[in-house]
């Protein structure tokens, strides 16, 4: 009874202590990004009050060095097992007549709260072609919805009708790997098993690329280059 | 109330018909259709703020039911005024295709825009333009007192004139087919051209002979100029579709594709009229009559 009990313990110990395989990585841009397009707010005067300039197409947006920021990068390939949604939401806000996240993933059967920081009112329009779509009005500053979806899919369009400049984009997955590039177009996919994946990276724009990697036990670093058009 | 009345409100009621075409056409054309989640309210009131895509879409529904309340008197008109028992018909039809079209537009909404019910939402619209507008004449002093000339050859150039209609009602389905699901373009560019060529033939025929020259043929050089000008609207809504594909549809795209829309119910409207103005005011000869062909005032 002794020996099995510290058998457990010593297993449990070991699995405390081994490090979460991360996948990192960057994605940059080759090549000029497009000069950003100016769209006219003055359709509603609340939007107009935030962008009086107009507001600038936050479809491709790149730093200094190319890097790639909004890419969503996920294991397409190779992941086994099943893996519950996880309790707390996704928070998709529209503030500032924009959307925030422009690009997120979210697992099936996960709350996404979708929240109206505006004083003027949206629509929410989700575009799924493998879960429910739907087409929600947010009349009210401050409200908040909450929808899930069922089925995996990249990507899953979302669109506001009353302000035609205002998209973003879900990765559904059925499981938790994956992750979007930053200002810093750096990426960082936490707890991946060891195995042989393949990863995906998609922009809205650029469209996808993929890469064979397999992760071990160290750290693993990759970039994404996507060719400017 | 008077004949004249009625024919000049039914006239109206065609008018305002024709703007909402082009209303619902904005809301197409600006990707608005769904900028207004709920109906028949409009987020729950009846007057909503008027941003953005609201802008289009609740006009539009203020204009249908502007013209759903003037169908209905329309059709109490008609059913009073009326002697004839099926202008009583059309009048109850009109009514009927208007409610049916309030109900494909909420269905639009409620079922986010399934291509099939916005297909069937556009060409009703287009065919209750022309209903309302057969009214309209049907009303009118030409035809109830319009006199009625011997032509050699009415039988073929009402023919012609139906068979353009019945392309022009083709068209109307391969335009909404074209405008929501982005399929069927070669069937557009097909009966284009044959109406347009159709149309040169009406044209043509109606110039040759003294029974139509004086009353058919500016309403068949009209419908030629409405054509003409319906082709370099399909092209440039095509450019603007097809070729610079906007993120965002630009002014030049919604002008272009809703006027080309817009057009496309008054061409078949037009053709429609002349063809009923065609069987109104030309009588068969003889030996034309005895074919399959109706001679005059069959509609009368």
């Amino acid at each position: 009874m002794k020996t099995r009990f510290l058998l457990v313990l010593t297993l449990g110990l070991f699995a405390l202590s081994s490090p979460a395989h991360a996948l990192t990585g960057s994605v940059k841009l080759d090549g000029a990004a497009p000069a950003p397009e100016t769209i006219s707010a003055d359709a509603d005067p609340t939007c107009k009050a935030v962008h009086p300039d107009g507001i600038t197409n936050d479809q491709v947006i790149v730093g200094a060095n190319g890097e790639l920021k909004n890419v969503f990068v996920y294991v397409k390939e190779g992941v086994t097992g099943k893996f519950e949604a996880p309790k707390e939401s996704v928070v998709f806000d529209q503030k500032g007549c924009q959307y925030s996240p422009k690009v997120f993933g979210i697992q099936t059967g996960q709350t996404l709260e979708i929240v109206n920081s505006d004083s003027t009112l949206h629509n929410v329009h989700a575009l799924p072609k493998n879960s429910k779509e739907f087409n929600l009005g947010m009349p009210v500053q401050n409200m908040k919805l909450k929808k899930k979806f069922d089925k995996p899919e990249v990507m899953v369009k979302i669109k506001c009708e009353v302000h035609p400049w205002m998209g973003a984009w879900a990765g559904v997955l059925d499981h938790p790997f994956f992750a979007v590039s930053g200002d810093d177009g750096k990426f960082d996919i936490k707890n991946l098993p060891p195995g042989q994946y393949v990863i995906e990276a998609w922009h809205e724009k650029y469209g996808t690329q993929t890469q064979n990697v397999t992760v071990t036990d160290q750290p693993q670093d990759i970039t994404f280059t996507f060719k400017a058009a | 109330m008077k004949p004249t009345l009625l024919h000049r409100y039914a006239t109206f009621v065609t008018a305002m018909t024709g703007i909402l075409i082009f209303a619902g056409g904005l809301v197409t054309s600006t990707n608005s259709g769904l900028s207004v989640p709920d109906w028949p309210l409009s987020y729950g009131t009846a007057f909503p703020p008027m941003i953005g895509g609201i802008r289009f879409e609740h006009t539009h529904r203020l204009i249908a039911g502007t013209v759903g309340v003037l169908t209905l008197v329309l059709a109490i008109a008609v059913w009073r005024a009326e002697s004839r028992r099926w202008m009583k018909g059309l009048g109850l039809a009109a009514l009927l295709a208007v409610v049916a079209q309030a109900v494909l537009g909420g269905l639009t909404v409620i079922y986010l825009l399934p291509a099939w019910i916005s297909v069937t939402h556009a060409c009703l619209a287009q065919t209750f333009f022309s209903l309302v507008a057969s009214i309209a004449l049907f009303t009118s002093n030409e035809w109830r007192e319009g006199r009625v000339e011997p032509c050699e050859y009415a039988g073929s150039l009402r023919r012609l004139l139906i068979t353009t209609t019945a392309f022009a009602w083709l068209q109307l389905v391969a335009g909404a087919i074209v405008r929501h699901t982005g399929r069927g373009l070669r069937w557009h560019f097909a009966l284009a051209f044959l109406i347009a060529l159709h149309i040169l033939f009406i044209v043509l025929k109606s110039a040759r002979d003294k029974s139509t020259r004086e009353r058919l043929f500016p309403h068949a050089v009209l419908l030629g100029g409405l054509v003409t000008t319906q082709i370099f609207l399909g092209f440039g809504s095509f450019i603007f579709t097809r070729m610079l594909k906007a993120e965002i549809p630009t002014t030049g795209e919604v002008l272009f594709t809703t006027a080309h829309q817009t057009l496309g119910a008054m061409i078949l409207a037009g053709t429609a009229l002349l063809a009923l103005r065609s069987y109104r005011l030309l009588a068969a000869p003889p030996s034309a009559s005895r074919s399959a062909v109706p001679a005059r005032g069959s509609l009368v």
